[in-house]
């Protein structure tokens, strides 16, 4: 690693520490599958917040099975986290996402790049799966590889460009888990989106 | 929501709010920590250059709106996305109305959009029958209770934990808890159901991108993806002012746009969406997805020389929170939906001209939000042109139209003034203030006692001192004395003078000089501020000073800020003005900066002093350090909690809004004293009126001085 991806990368943390995100680093994707299923193993069981047909039948507790959703992945990636969740007792899912719009564990996403200067996570989706995993769940883990984070928002534009001219896309650059303050201005973490951001540096 | 009919009921209305304890406490500890979490948060950017560019960058797209929704339209189609143009709000509500139809919707959710709350979307849909909900969670408290947005940002702001709790109550149909992490999790459960049953979202759009068709919004709740991810239908509401050309220059309002807001270097979520994506509920798996573009009047107002900027506003809402009125009265009693500066403009263009009479003139004209203002948009100049708009439209009050006239006349105008202090006779009881004005001159203002017109004004004095005076060599100084120290502190000026001396200079007062307009503009007499300016330049051209030094910061940054536009219908005084402009120097920073006045020329003595900057001073001209560093070579500077918020003067301001000004000089009088001075100094006789005024009232614990009487009882003799 040069000088200059060094201080790009320190700044990330930096950054992303300042919006609340956790940020860990690991070696590789798998690795960060394996953080991401030890997350969930620590995390308590999920709060549904709805459950049912209708809002009148509706149902709220708390769950009683984790759920683990990776829509984002490959056959053979997806393989081996399914097995390994399976191991642990989770379900592990990448599609069908309306279906657990009450409420899941972890969702697992892999960013498309990384931006230092704000700390943010940028996730280009235009599959509906890829983008619910990341809004119905409790915890967040994007997987981001040190090679793709770029300093400042500027250097992100020929990149978002590129897509954005290509057809339709849904990009969402992503900073800290969701937050509101419109209650006596004070500060609360997780209103309709998830309650944790963990970010996994991957080497490669 | 403002929607007092007259000025007497809009009045009851502001003392109301100002007696709300909650709402000035919280309004409170928001200005103060809004200010210090926007100097951490832009610490490591130049705000004020970034600003500029984001201000260049929108004055020129502003004439642009028609090429870029074409733009937009052509991009976004090709990737499956339909999008309208609509004139008005009716036709906007129209058009969303046929859409809901169309796909046979029911169930609405929205994420926030100041554009739905200016066209009244819910209502319109509520009346075909569609169910909205809104699940911002500000916006979902004000949907609950039937009110309007109190902030563009945090729309619930006027509201306590307690009022959301039996809001929640009542919605939810079971007694809540006032814990706001527990309130945040009724939001979270209650609304999860309703994005789950939803037919459409209704989102905002921070910007249109028209080189791709791209419209993205900023959200911290992740309301806004859900919104536009799970139902069938998505419609955007857009004004045209978010066309932007490129992604770039979206970019470069995101820098700004959330550090202003919340002090955020970005939301949590960002959401760029290009086309219709994917959506399963569909037939072809795509999501349908509209985006309505409002014009109401932003077309016409694109084309206005003076108030089209008002367009390059991007809802940051920072002119609401460093307003020093909207920090007193809160955003329901500060705007009709828009709130703040932005809002008293915008309400008049958007919303009628009936529903911003009252409004615009609660403006103290403090620049406190064209300061921040994350565009760079003149608010305050606008605010003043509107009033004149409204005076032109519906012939001028009395009281400004007869100012006007008198002012057109400058040996009637100071005539008159001289009579003044035989007229306060009888009501001065022989001192230095109006003790006791009859209500009927000035219903409301006595909550200050008011200074006596001087038994000799400076003009008067003038040969009597010149003949004293010897030619220095340093510079040659014009002094332009505005109404206030001619006629009411002319020993201000004669510190002044005698300073200026002991420092070298020559100094002249050219007699034919008058008001420097300021009064009569922000009364929305446009001619009158003409004339006086023109008189100005004119009594200033043939002296040929080196230096034209005013101890007035309002004059100062009035003639430095505005002649050049005022007079720009008289290009032959064109030159004039320019010389007359560029010369002229605030009384602080030319004793500092030009005659370098410190701790040599000065006895410093051990009397705790403190300062008060006034707003035309520390943000009209950007002086700051100068004033500061003179009181500390010569006395004991400590410095006083929000220095830099307005006294309450402003002028006429303090008598139409008496209960406002009253307030804010007790806050200031309040932090001054605590700073444990002795002495409050300032540079402004408007200023000097206001917190002498108070001091009489409270007991005279403080001195009150300007910087330049201050300084010359301290100059080594
Ligand atoms: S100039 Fe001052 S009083 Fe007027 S709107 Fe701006 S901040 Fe408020
Ligand atoms: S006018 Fe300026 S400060 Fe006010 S909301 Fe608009 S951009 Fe922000």
């Amino acid at each position: 690693m040069t000088e200059a991806e060094e201080q790009i990368l320190e700044l990330f943390k930096k950054k992303a520490a300042v919006v609340s995100a956790k940020v860990v680093e690991v070696k590789d994707l798998e690795e960060a599958m394996s953080y991401a299923l030890d997350v969930c193993e620590k995390k308590d069981f999920c709060e549904l917040v709805y459950v049912g047909e209708g809002e009148k039948g509706g149902r709220y507790g708390q769950a009683t099975q984790k759920m683990f959703a990776a829509p984002g992945l490959s056959d053979r990636q997806f393989g081996g986290l399914e097995k390994a969740g399976r191991e642990k007792g989770f379900t592990v899912i990448r599609e069908g996402m309306r279906g657990y719009v009450s409420g899941i564990d972890v969702g697992f996403s892999i960013a498309d790049l990384g931006i230092a200067d704000t700390g943010c996570c940028v996730l280009v989706s235009g599959g509906e799966d890829a983008r619910l995993a990341g809004m119905v769940c409790e915890i967040h883990v994007v997987a981001l590889a040190k090679s793709k984070i770029v300093n400042s928002l500027d250097d992100a534009e020929n990149f978002m460009n590129g897509i954005m001219d290509k057809g339709a896309m849904f990009i969402s650059f992503i900073s800290g888990p969701s937050r509101t303050a419109d209650i006596e201005r004070v500060l609360t973490i997780g209103v309709h989106g998830p309650l944790e951001l963990h970010v996994a540096l991957m080497e490669s | 929501m403002q929607t007092a009919k007259t000025m007497k009921h809009y009045h009851k209305e502001l003392s109301e709010a100002i007696e709300n304890k909650f709402l000035r406490q919280t309004l409170d500890k928001f200005a103060v920590a809004y200010r210090a979490n926007r100097q951490l948060i832009f610490a490591d950017v130049n705000a004020k250059e970034l600003i500029a560019d984001i201000a260049a960058a929108k004055a020129a797209t502003i004439g642009r709106y028609d090429e870029l929704y074409d733009q937009f339209k052509a991009e976004a189609e090709k990737r499956g996305v339909i999008v309208h143009r609509a004139a008005d709000g009716e036709e906007a509500n129209r058009i969303i109305c046929s859409i809901a139809g169309a796909n046979k919707v029911k169930k609405i959710i929205k994420s926030k959009s100041m554009t739905g709350e200016e066209i009244h979307i819910n209502r319109a849909l509520e009346a075909i029958g569609c169910e909205v909900t809104e699940t911002d969670l500000g916006e979902w408290i004000i949907q609950l209770r039937n009110e309007g947005p109190s902030h563009m940002v945090m729309p619930a702001i006027h509201l306590s934990r307690h009022q959301v709790a039996d809001t929640f109550t009542g919605a939810v149909g079971e007694k809540q808890d006032s814990d706001i992490a527990k309130l945040v999790k009724v939001a979270r459960r209650e609304l999860r159901s309703r994005f789950a049953a939803a037919d459409m979202g209704i989102s905002g759009a921070n910007f249109a991108i028209a080189s791709s068709g791209t419209v993205a919004i900023c959200t911290n709740e992740g309301n806004g993806r859900l919104t536009t991810t799970l139902p069938r239908v998505h419609v955007a509401i857009c004004g045209i002012d978010k066309l932007v050309p490129s992604l770039h220059d979206a970019m470069r309002v995101l820098k700004v746009l959330p550090r202003n807001a919340t002090s955020q270097i970005l939301t949590s979520y960002v959401s760029w969406m290009t086309g219709a994506t994917e959506c399963t509920l569909n037939p072809d798996k795509k999501k349908i997805m509209h985006v309505v573009f409002l014009d109401n009047g932003r077309s016409a107002l694109a084309k206005d020389p003076v108030c089209g900027p008002a367009l390059n506003c991007v809802r940051c809402g920072a002119c609401a929170n460093v307003c020093p009125v909207f920090r007193l009265v809160g955003g329901h009693k500060m705007g009709h939906i828009y709130i703040g500066a932005i809002g008293l403009i915008l309400t008049y263009f958007f919303h009628g001209h009936d529903k911003a009479g009252n409004l615009v003139q609660n403006c103290i004209n403090c620049e406190a939000c064209k300061d921040v203002c994350a565009a760079g948009i003149d608010l305050p100049a606008i605010i003043r042109e509107i009033r004149a708009r409204l005076n032109e439209e519906e012939g001028s009050p009395m009281a400004s139209s007869l100012l006007a006239k008198v002012l057109a006349n400058r040996k009637l105008f100071h005539t008159l003034l001289r009579f003044g202090k035989w007229a306060q006779r009888p009501v001065t009881g022989g001192t230095a203030f109006i003790r006791h004005l009859p209500e009927i001159f000035m219903p409301g203002g006595n909550f200050r006692a008011l200074p006596a017109i001087a038994p000799k004004a400076f003009r008067d004095q003038w040969p009597g001192i010149k003949r004293k005076l010897s030619a220095g060599s340093k510079c040659r100084v014009g002094i332009f004395a505005g109404c206030a120290q001619d006629f009411v502190y002319p020993e201000q000026i004669r510190a002044a003078v005698e300073i200026f001396s002991a420092k070298g200079c020559t100094v002249e007062f050219p007699l034919e000089q008058s008001c420097c307009g300021l009064p009569v503009l922000s009364m929305g007499e446009r001619m009158a501020a003409q004339s006086v300016a023109a008189q100005n330049v004119k009594a200033f051209a043939a002296g040929g000073y080196d230096y034209i030094v005013t101890l007035c910061a309002s004059c100062a940054s009035h003639i430095k800020n505005n002649y050049t536009r005022i007079l720009s219908g008289q290009p032959e005084l064109a030159a004039d003005t320019a010389r007359f402009v560029e010369r002229i120097r605030d009384f602080s920073s030319f004793t500092r900066d030009v005659l370098q006045l410190g701790a040599p020329d000065l006895v410093k003595s051990g009397e705790t002093v403190t300062y008060h900057a006034p707003c035309h001073l520390c943000r009209g001209l950007g002086v700051q350090e100068q004033p500061r560093a003179l009181l500390a070579d010569a006395a004991e500077y400590k410095p006083s909690a929000e220095e830099e918020v307005c006294c309450g003067f402003g002028g006429a301001y303090s008598v139409k809004f008496p209960e406002v000004s009253v307030q804010l000089l007790d806050m200031k009088l309040n932090n001054a004293e605590a700073s444990g001075a002795s002495t409050l100094v300032t540079d402004c006789p408007g200023c000097v009126m206001q917190l002498r005024g108070g001091e009489e009232k409270r007991g005279k614990k403080l001195k009150v001085e300007h910087m330049a009487e201050f300084l010359s009882g301290k100059l080594k003799k």
